[in-house]
């Protein structure tokens, strides 16, 4: 060895020797260093209740149809069918390392990423008995690529848009795409629920379907009415071994104060909905009831309709976003359960946010900004008009059954106030302002986002891609990004270009995060205590029914009490 | 004649009821889309796959071609299918209509015997202090919103002292038709039944004191007292059966009143009846779902009307002329 080559391993002796200084950061390709929270128990007391059961019953609050992929549409009540659905990859797509679960292996074969192999696990069944092929998975892909749209679908139909599946040979199925899909096995396997073949071949009208669903998962669907209750059984064939509650009995009860009532009262062993800040401190040293945190990667931002005038003009949005303070509104409404909003995609944990992106607050600049742009207090009465001097007051809607966004709402029509800005608060049933938002009629509006709207690294790109998304596209530099996006072909690139999106959107949002919700969830200890935390499904999700062995890989760390 | 005057005019009703239960929830903004489909997908959507979606329930035809089926399902029993259950509509009401009509009929049988029994003896003592402080009292127990009286009863009974349940009408786990299973039903029945009579009493009570005061004050009274009539006599034959009408008119008029006690008290209660089908129908805008319920409740509401008018002239013998 030359003395040139030993001068060569200075360096790495250097690392070898501070290794054991600092943990070493070594990040996987497309990772940004961030991490979900860990999960927290929140009760003072930890007890030791039982480890399996033979029944439990929860409460759930939004029905699931039929628990099929076309009655569940969104993160309230995913893991419903969970409990019956099974993903080739596990658990989420919220979480950068996820493990083979139908599949063995997920594997690009192309170097541009337009060419995926998937291989499956021998000898799994459905609830029916069939075996799991390959036929089911190229079925599933066809189904969502051709079939009616839902949650699910643009894993083949848009983003990414499948135009080859393959089946190789029984348990082996090749996927081609139009454009690089470097993330397949991290969000479409991990999030796309496969269906079986047998049950969906002929179904043209699946959200009229009505039969119990067919899945491979740890639980079967044995009864339902729909707002009423929801029968699930073990499946004792489960791969991953039978799962260690028996029998799951999940109640729809819609009124929140009812459902958390009925689990102080022992008539339901849980309820698989966030217990409200005022109750998580009341409930802290309740001797029959334990709170987990988990991390579900839920946020509230402050939606602001590109399409309508004057928010088409992204200087006036980013002196919106500096006069937001939303350090406030988590004490105030939240009473400092989460975290305030930063930026408003994606969510803060997620592991492919860029580190240290974040709006500050600043009410100096966003009335400098503002009057840059002429909106100036023309006649003196303390609030801004338009640059030609007409009024300008905005609606700021809420849906009627979110109380606590009426307090933002209110809020933020003091703060913004505060920059000479009016904001008028109005109510409106659920139903009507998704009606507005759809059509565009609202200048600002205050809503719940999902793991999967600020989770999912390719749901960022899929919400330009729409009609409605389009109109979010205002501008040409975000619509380069966009399309170099779409194009690139490694994790690393695409972490690289999403970056700039999320620095883009930081600087002219078209959503303000207010705050990030710590979501914590209650249950009777007495009843069942192996619940453990997944991020973005908290703790109430099948892998809290799996026997310990199951687990690896597919919980969160969670911090113990008094830690 | 006069009869068939009664009838053609609740045809009317009929029928112009029957229009606006089509109109009505079509008015509102919006469409199912926003039910069927959460936001994110619906803003990758093109107006077109939009459509399609739209389409696999009917509601792309014409405005006009959905009220003729709806007419025509009127009359053959098909009201469609409700997107929100996936299954026929008349299955989705028949279901729920008894669970209704159990909480409905006790509470309408408890609020008026309450009612007017404590209207009636309000009247006795009309204008003394006692009589005042008792309709303030009434007046601001009835105006008390009723989802409020729902949660202080849940919060009293079910989670301070444990003595009935919180939700729901019949326990999971209990095989219908066996003794725990009606005693699961009668437990939960109390506490809406509770709600719903609290809410209703004070309409009652008001016509029922406010009826009675009338009759006590008019000269039949007087000359039955002057005859000698006894005290008992007077009150109980004279004096109620003349003001027996304007609470029975009350008390049939109010299951409309009822009805819509019943869809805020269905829905804190986890009651399955058809009140929390409007509920779920408004929020999944599922149109054809709201029209059977608006059926059901129209024809309850008719049939209650034309009850009542039938029945007028075995309590009040004038009518009968």
């Amino acid at each position: 060895m030359t003395n040139a080559s030993y001068l060569g391993l200075i360096p790495a002796l250097i690392l070898f020797l501070t290794a054991g200084n600092a943990p070493a950061q070594s990040l996987a390709p497309g990772e940004s260093g961030n991490a979900v929270e860990p999960a927290r128990f929140v009760s003072d007391v930890n007890h030791e209740g039982p480890k399996e059961a033979d029944r439990l019953t929860l409460g759930m609050w939004v029905a699931a149809g039929n628990v099929t992929t076309y009655t569940i549409g969104n993160s309230w009540n995913d893991w419903v069918l969970w409990l019956v659905y099974d993903k080739l990859r596990e658990p989420s797509p919220y979480v950068g390392n996820s493990q083979d679960w139908l599949a063995t292996r997920v594997e690009q074969m192309s170097e541009d990423a337009t060419v995926w192999e998937i291989e499956l696990r021998e000898g799994i069944t459905w609830h029916d008995g069939t075996p799991f092929t390959a036929e089911d998975v190229a079925f599933t892909f066809e189904y969502y690529r051709e079939g009616p749209a839902n949650r699910w679908t643009h894993h083949a139909s848009s983003v990414p848009r499948m135009v080859g599946i393959e089946v190789v040979d029984h348990m082996t199925v090749r996927l081609t795409s139009e454009k690089p899909m470097p993330n397949f096995d991290r969000i479409t396997a991990a999030d796309l629920p496969m269906i079986q073949k047998a049950q969906w071949e002929g179904v043209d009208e699946p959200r009229s379907f009505a039969d119990l669903p067919i899945g491979t998962g740890p639980y079967r669907l044995v009864s339902y009415e729909a707002d009423r209750f929801y029968r699930f059984e073990a499946n004792e064939a489960y791969w991953k071994g039978a799962p260690v509650v028996q029998n799951l009995d999940l109640v729809m009860i819609k009124d929140p104060q009812t459902m958390f009532t009925a689990l102080k009262t022992g008539e339901i062993d849980g309820a698989a909905r966030p217990v409200p800040p005022e109750l998580v401190l009341e409930w802290q040293d309740d001797p029959d009831l334990e709170m987990i945190s988990s991390p579900t990667l839920w946020g509230a931002w402050l939606d602001i309709n590109v399409a309508r005038e004057p928010f088409d003009d992204r200087e006036l949005r980013r002196a919106l976003t500096l006069a937001v303070d939303t350090a406030p509104m988590l004490d105030r409404i939240m009473l400092g359960q989460g975290k305030p909003g930063t930026h408003a995609w994606p969510h803060v944990d997620s592991f492919w946010t860029k580190p240290d992106l974040s709006a500050d607050y600043d009410p100096t600049t966003a009335m400098e900004i503002l009057d840059a742009q002429g909106y100036v207090d023309a006649d003196g009465d303390g609030m801004r008009e338009r640059p030609d001097g007409s009024p300008m007051v905005w609606d700021l809607k809420i849906a009627s059954n979110q109380p606590l966004f009426l307090r933002a709402a209110e809020l933020v029509e003091d703060q913004l106030a505060e920059v000479g800005l009016e904001v008028a608060v109005e109510s409106v049933d659920p139903g009507t302002l998704s009606a507005l938002w759809r059509t565009r009629e609202f200048d600002l509006r205050i809503a719940d986002i999902t793991p999967h709207g600020i989770a999912d690294q390719d749901m960022l790109i899929i919400l330009y891609r729409g009609d409605a998304g389009r109109e979010l596209v205002v501008d040409e530099e975000k619509k380069a990004i966009v399309e170099r996006w779409l194009d690139a072909d490694t994790r690393e690139a695409r972490l690289a270009i999403s970056y700039e999106l999320q620095e883009y959107q930081t600087r002219y949002p078209n959503r303000v995060m207010l705050w990030y919700p710590e979501s914590t969830f209650a249950y009777r200890w007495d009843k069942f205590d192996n619940y453990i935390p997944s991020a973005g499904y908290g703790i109430f999700h099948k892998y809290s029914f799996l026997p310990e062995a199951a687990r690896d890989g597919v919980a969160d760390p969670m911090i113990a009490p008094g830690q | 004649m006069v009869w068939l005057r009664v009838f053609a005019a609740y045809a009317a009703v009929l029928a112009l009821a029957l229009t606006l239960n089509f109109a009505l929830p079509r008015l509102a903004p919006g469409d199912p889309l926003g039910f069927l489909l959460p936001e994110d997908v619906l803003a990758e959507m093109s107006v077109e796959d939009q459509a399609r979606v739209l389409a696999e329930f009917g509601l792309d035809k014409p405005i006009a071609a959905q009220f003729a089926d709806y007419v025509t399902g009127i009359f053959s029993g098909d009201l469609g299918i409700s997107l929100r259950y996936g299954a026929p509509v008349w299955e989705v009401v028949a279901g729920r209509l008894p669970w209704t009509l159990l909480l409905m009929g006790w509470a309408l049988a408890f609020s008026a015997l309450l009612g007017t029994a404590l209207g009636v003896v309000a009247a006795r003592r009309s204008g003394q202090m006692r009589d005042i402080g008792t309709t303030v009292l009434v007046l601001a127990i009835g105006s008390a919103p009723v989802f409020w009286v729902a949660m202080l009863l849940i919060t009293l009974f079910s989670a301070q002292l444990g003595w009935l349940p919180s939700f729901g009408a019949v326990p999971l786990m209990a095989v219908p038709g066996s003794w725990g299973y009606v005693v699961g039903v009668a437990e939960r029945l109390i506490l809406p039944v509770t709600a719903l009579t609290i809410a209703q009493t004070a309409g009652v009570w008001l016509t029922a004191r406010s009826a009675m005061a009338v009759a006590l004050s008019r000269d039949y009274i007087t000359v039955a007292r002057a005859k000698g009539v006894p005290e008992r006599a007077v009150f109980w034959r004279h004096a109620l059966r003349n003001a027996a009408l304007p609470i029975y008119t009350n008390v049939t008029i109010g299951l409309g009143g009822l009805l819509g006690g019943a869809l805020v008290v269905e829905t804190v209660f986890s009651w399955p009846g058809i009140g929390q089908l409007i509920v779920q129908g408004v929020e999944a805008r599922d149109y054809n779902l709201l029209q059977g319920v608006f059926l059901v409740a129209t024809l309850s509401v008719v049939a209650a009307n034309l009850l009542a008018d039938l029945t007028y002239p075995f309590i009040d013998p004038r009518v009968r002329r």
